[in-house]
């Protein structure tokens, strides 16, 4: 609207919304037009003019554009709250979308798309399909970004219309903007499906990258994102699309520029050359310097960006440190982010230039910028072991100021440095001591109290300077009361005389009873104990090594790293937390409440993971745990009742499922209970003719485990593993999945035959775990155990009878011949021939155990009726046991 | 002379558009009537999901026409048009004689309206070029048509595909209209 339609802002009459009505039924078009824009103006103030509804779509018919437009916003904002007149607009959405002019048929279908009205949407797909077939480019592409919207309103019409295809066609379409949308569309949509839907092919790959140079800067951005999910095929194809996006990385938006980062950093994954990558690490440094040339909140998001990249590829900003240097009228969150890349970048080379930024800003006057500065020196000196001594004297100089925040700071990050490097810089321990008296912040307290308990011998004053502090112990927090009690044990154990031993007392007996911190009256009470029971084991474990730190502070997880990584130039790397921690996507299938917030249709930023899961998915390579294992190529049909079979029993795996899909039907062999947070699954499969062992490793621990080994102890058919078990280091909370291939007659047990399979299990973190398993027979059924029904009567017959034993299988049934005899099949016991006897029917199968043990069977039993007969005639009976254990596991 | 009289003329009837109402049961030709009316031609149509809305010279009169769709679920909605309307065209298939009651029954139903009940009623028998449609004595019978009584109303058989019978039902509603019947 232009300025003087600010008037119709300033109406305050009584009895509006009448007048309103009267004026909107009026015969001339320009009151109707002025009582359209006085209805907006009430609306976008918040009056509630949805009683209009029918006055104002009666305006909808008009040749003139202006007043179109204002109706279609009105019907944007109300339809939802008058869904059943709502449908009085559907004829004129019908009829704008066949309109000579492209401008109104583009509105019509744009509007079309953000009414969420159920009643309606199925008569907007005739004028939508028409749309996605347009002449005009305008038409088409905004017909494609309303297939997005339809599908969040209704998944199933969109595909029952056959939109999709439409769609996938489009990223053909001659003008790159089409093609543009059409992506953004589909991946819009793949986000809401659980189903792939949009991929990627070497066909529409050269499509969307000839597109990329023609389209616009929103397009490109789409396309970019597209592409940064697209997994070449191998490091050629990676190169040369790298190759024909590098030039993006001089656009001016800086969205490409970052979208263009992206899709790189993805697609060097797979490029092997170091050449190349080197290369193309240096076309990136310029680009992203130039980000930080921009206003302070596009500086942020950069460098929000910048630290994802650092952490993954430091080299490509290694030579750029001077950039990223506070400038005095940065914001004091651009400061912040660049103090955390200055010290990811920070090496020996660097160095010296850094710990005069560093010392510089320890001066500013911006409290919360010069503590950040200061726990920088003290990050670099623990990053850095050359540069240590270099940072602690500048932290000294920095004491020396005698500014009381600074101070403490310092005392702080000393602390880490001598824990880092213990026994080096305790010389400067005096110069800590004289500002003792001016900490008043309770980490700086409890840090500097820990230096005193830790070299509690070489300061000769050790026990007056803690005796100062416990003077106020009661009143300390729990922070520094903690590091107290054990400062104290420490003098204690290295200087036991009378004076500590007269502080211990004061101080345990104040930590357990004049105290409601459990904490800290555990803690005494456990002190109190080994002092009291064992001085020397005390000391032993007080005084023990301590494992190196390193500066992890503000480091990523690898894995939540890649998955940042592969989210940049979104809201996601800029919180550095997944989309799915902020953004909660109401999935298609869930019910839609109608009350439902219309969401925010063209944002691109929150762009989730279901695209590249799908096409992982898709493209799944063997799962690394066996590829030790010859893998051929999956028999085409795998019967589906071997689904059935699975669910029942894991002793046949389908050899299509991929095996890294963990399978909870695993049965667990060791409790995390039992296992300190270690939880092992496992059972015995067959997969093409060879044993695996099948497992699943969960650590619920607080510590990573690595280092899994496996052994098998000596069992009846000698099972053992045939390479080493490959798992990978598991961090708390993870859980891996391995096939490991089994060799047969390894380490044969003799004596009678047993199921028992004894397992050992070892990490380097954990004691050796033993459990057991059994051993499932039909793991066992060899592949060629099929026999010719005269070689069975041959074979029956010359069996003696006391090779014959029988079973009732209770718990087995037969529900059809035919599928009984197919799935036994699929788990290696064949059929011969068959019977019936009476209502009974009778069938002959063969089977063999290795290494070639033949077994004859004969199945007795009502089809559908529980309870098989189930009679074996073997030259070794002693076996039978557990073949009918197998059989009634087979037939349940 | 002339100008003194259509200022007469104007001053009767003001530079008023006649607001007129074509209703009717679905697929009973309203939408092709309207555009008969509009353009003289006959153009192809889909189920009118809402409305159309045309403005007609005629005879000296503009008359705003608004054509409304006839399905089932759309009827209950003919009441928020009916305010200042000076005329009602009701359309009928002539030729669909099952749904002939249905279509007395919404006829006498518009009837009762009491913002209808100044308005000037013109039937069209319409679809006469179909074999077996009623002529107009057996539609007015069907839609007990005797009934109506203060309101001016007029029967015309008509098609709108030939664009037979439109314009003399049209010239009936403009002389009534001028005549001070709305």
């Amino acid at each position: 609207m232009s300025g003087h339609d600010s008037k119709y802002f300033s109406t305050t009459k009584k009895g509006e919304i009448p007048e309103l009505k009267e004026e909107l039924n009026s015969q001339y078009k320009d009151r109707r037009k002025d009582a359209v824009k006085k209805v907006i103006a009430a609306m976008t103030v918040g009056k509630d003019v949805s009683s209009l509804f029918t006055d104002v779509v009666n305006c909808m018919q008009t040749e003139n554009l202006e007043l179109k437009k204002l109706v279609y916003l009105y019907l944007i904002n109300y339809a939802k709250s008058q869904p059943d007149l709502a449908i009085l607009a559907v004829n004129t959405f019908v009829k704008d979308s066949q309109d000579p002019n492209p401008l109104i048929r583009a509105l019509a279908v744009r509007t079309m798309g953000c009414i969420r009205v159920d009643k309606i949407t199925e008569y907007l797909c005739d004028p939508l399909q028409r749309c996605l077939k347009d002449d005009d480019p305008y038409v088409r592409k905004t017909a494609a970004i309303c297939v997005a919207k339809l599908y969040d309103i209704n998944a199933e019409l969109v595909e029952d219309r056959g939109f999709l295809e439409t769609l996938k066609d489009m990223i053909s379409d001659s003008n790159p903007m089409v093609v543009a949308n059409a992506v953004a569309a589909l991946a819009e949509i793949q986000e809401n499906s659980t189903r792939l839907i949009f991929e990627i092919t070497s066909n529409t790959l050269s499509k969307l990258l000839t597109a990329l140079n023609e389209c616009n800067e929103w397009g490109q951005v789409f396309i970019l994102d597209a592409l940064s999910r697209y997994r070449a095929a191998d490091a050629r194809e990676a190169e040369n699309i790298v190759e024909r996006v590098t030039p993006r990385l001089q656009h001016a938006n800086c969205a490409v520029v970052l979208s263009a980062v992206k899709m790189i950093l993805q697609q060097m994954e797979l490029i092997t050359s170091t050449d190349v990558v080197r290369n193309l690490c240096k076309k990136m440094a310029p680009p992203l310097v130039t980000l930080l040339s921009s206003e302070p909140e596009i500086q942020y998001v950069a460098l929000r960006n910048i630290n994802l990249i650092v952490q993954k590829r430091p080299t490509i900003l290694a030579h750029e440190i001077k950039v990223f240097f506070c400038k005095y009228n940065d914001p004091i969150y651009v400061k912040m982010e660049k103090l955390e890349i200055m010290i990811k970048l920070a090496s020996d080379r660097n160095i010296d230039q850094v710990l005069l930024e560093f010392k510089e800003y320890a001066t500013e006057v911006d409290v919360d910028f010069v503590r950040k500065a200061v726990r920088a020196i003290g990050r670099c000196a623990i990053k850095l072991e050359r540069a240590a001594e270099r940072c602690i004297s500048v932290l000294l100089e920095l004491i020396k100021l005698k500014v009381n925040y600074v101070v403490q700071e310092a005392i702080i990050v000393i602390k880490d440095i001598f824990r880092r490097y213990p026994n080096t810089y305790e010389s400067i321990i005096a110069t800590l001591c004289e500002s003792l008296d001016n900490l008043d912040e309770p980490e700086a307290k409890a840090s500097m109290i820990w230096i005193i308990g830790e070299y509690a011998e070489r300061i000769d004053n050790a026990d007056e300077l803690l005796e100062s502090f416990l003077e106020s112990f009661p009143e300390e927090p729990a922070l520094v009361q903690l590091q107290l009690l054990t400062a104290t044990v420490k003098l204690f154990l290295k200087k036991p005389t009378e004076g500590p031993q007269q502080m211990i007392q004061v101080v345990l007996n104040n930590a357990t009873v004049e105290t409601d911190n459990p904490d800290l009256r555990d803690r005494a009470y456990i002190y109190w104990r080994l002092l009291s029971t064992d001085p020397e084991a005390a000391k032993d474990i007080v005084l023990a090594e301590k494992p190196v730190i390193s500066d992890d502070s503000n480091q990523l997880d690898a894995s939540l790293l890649d998955e940042l990584l592969a989210n940049i130039a979104t809201l996601s790397s800029v919180f550095h937390k997944p989309p799915e921690a902020f953004v909660t996507r109401a999935k298609p299938s869930a019910p839609r409440p109608d009350d439902d917030d219309f969401p925010d249709g063209g944002e691109p930023t929150a762009y989730s993971e279901s695209l590249s899961q799908g096409s992982d998915r898709a493209s799944a390579a063997p799962p690394p745990s066996s590829s030790g294992a010859p893998q051929p190529p999956a028999p085409a049909a795998v019967p589906d009742l071997l689904g059935d079979l699975i669910g029942l029993d894991n002793a046949l795996v389908p050899v299509d499922q991929p095996a890294a899909a963990p399978r909870p039907s695993l049965p667990i062999l060791l409790p995390s209970s039992n296992g300190q947070g270690l939880q092992i699954s496992a059972q015995l499969t067959r997969r093409d003719g060879q044993v695996f062992y099948s497992l699943l490793f969960e650590n619920s621990s607080l510590a990573a485990l690595d280092g899994f080994m496996i052994q098998f102890n000596k069992n009846t058919f000698g099972l053992a593993a045939a390479g080493p078990l490959q798992v990978p280091s598991l961090q708390p909370g993870s859980s891996a999945t391995t096939l490991l291939p089994m060799v047969l007659f390894q380490n044969v047990l003799p004596g009678p035959p047993s199921s028992l399979l004894q397992v050992a299990v070892k990490n380097n973190q954990q004691p050796v775990w033993y459990f057991n398993d059994k051993i499932p027979l039909q793991a066992l059924l060899m592949e060629d155990g099929k026999m010719e029904r005269q070689s069975f009567l041959e074979t029956w017959k010359s069996l003696p009878d006391a090779n014959e034993v029988a079973k009732e299988l209770p718990s087995a049934v037969l529900q059809s011949v035919d599928g009984t005899v197919e799935r036994l099949a699929a788990a290696n016991v064949f059929f011969v021939a068959k019977r019936k006897n009476g209502n009974k029917d009778v069938l002959y199968l063969s089977a063999k155990v290795p290494p070639s043990v033949i077994f004859l069977v004969e199945l007795t039993a009502a089809a559908g009726v529980p309870g098989v007969k189930c009679a074996v005639k073997t030259p070794n009976p002693e076996m039978s046991l557990l073949f009918f254990e197998a059989m009634e596991a087979l037939l349940k | 002379m002339g100008i003194v009289f259509g200022r007469i003329l104007g001053s009767i009837f003001g530079n008023r558009e006649a607001r007129i109402l074509v209703l009717g049961l679905d697929n009973a030709g309203k939408t092709t009537i309207l555009y008969r009316l509009q353009m003289g031609e006959v153009v192809s149509t889909i189920p009118t999901i809402g409305f159309n809305v045309e403005t007609v010279q005629y005879n000296n009169i503009k008359f705003q026409v608004w054509d409304l769709g006839g399905q089932t679920s759309i009827r209950p909605y003919w009441r928020c048009y009916f305010p200042n309307t000076q005329a009602i065209i009701y359309v009928v298939d002539s030729s669909d004689t099952e749904r002939l009651v249905i279509a007395k029954e919404e006829f006498h139903a518009i009837l009762e309206e009491e913002e209808l009940k100044r308005a000037v009623v013109l039937i069209y028998a319409n679809k006469q070029d179909l074999p077996g449609a009623l002529d107009d004595a057996a539609v007015t019978e069907a839609l007990e048509l005797h009934k109506i009584k203060s309101r001016q109303w007029a029967i015309f058989k008509t098609s709108a595909i030939k664009g037979e019978g439109i314009f003399e039902g049209l010239d009936w509603l403009s002389n009534t209209l001028k005549a001070g019947g709305g």
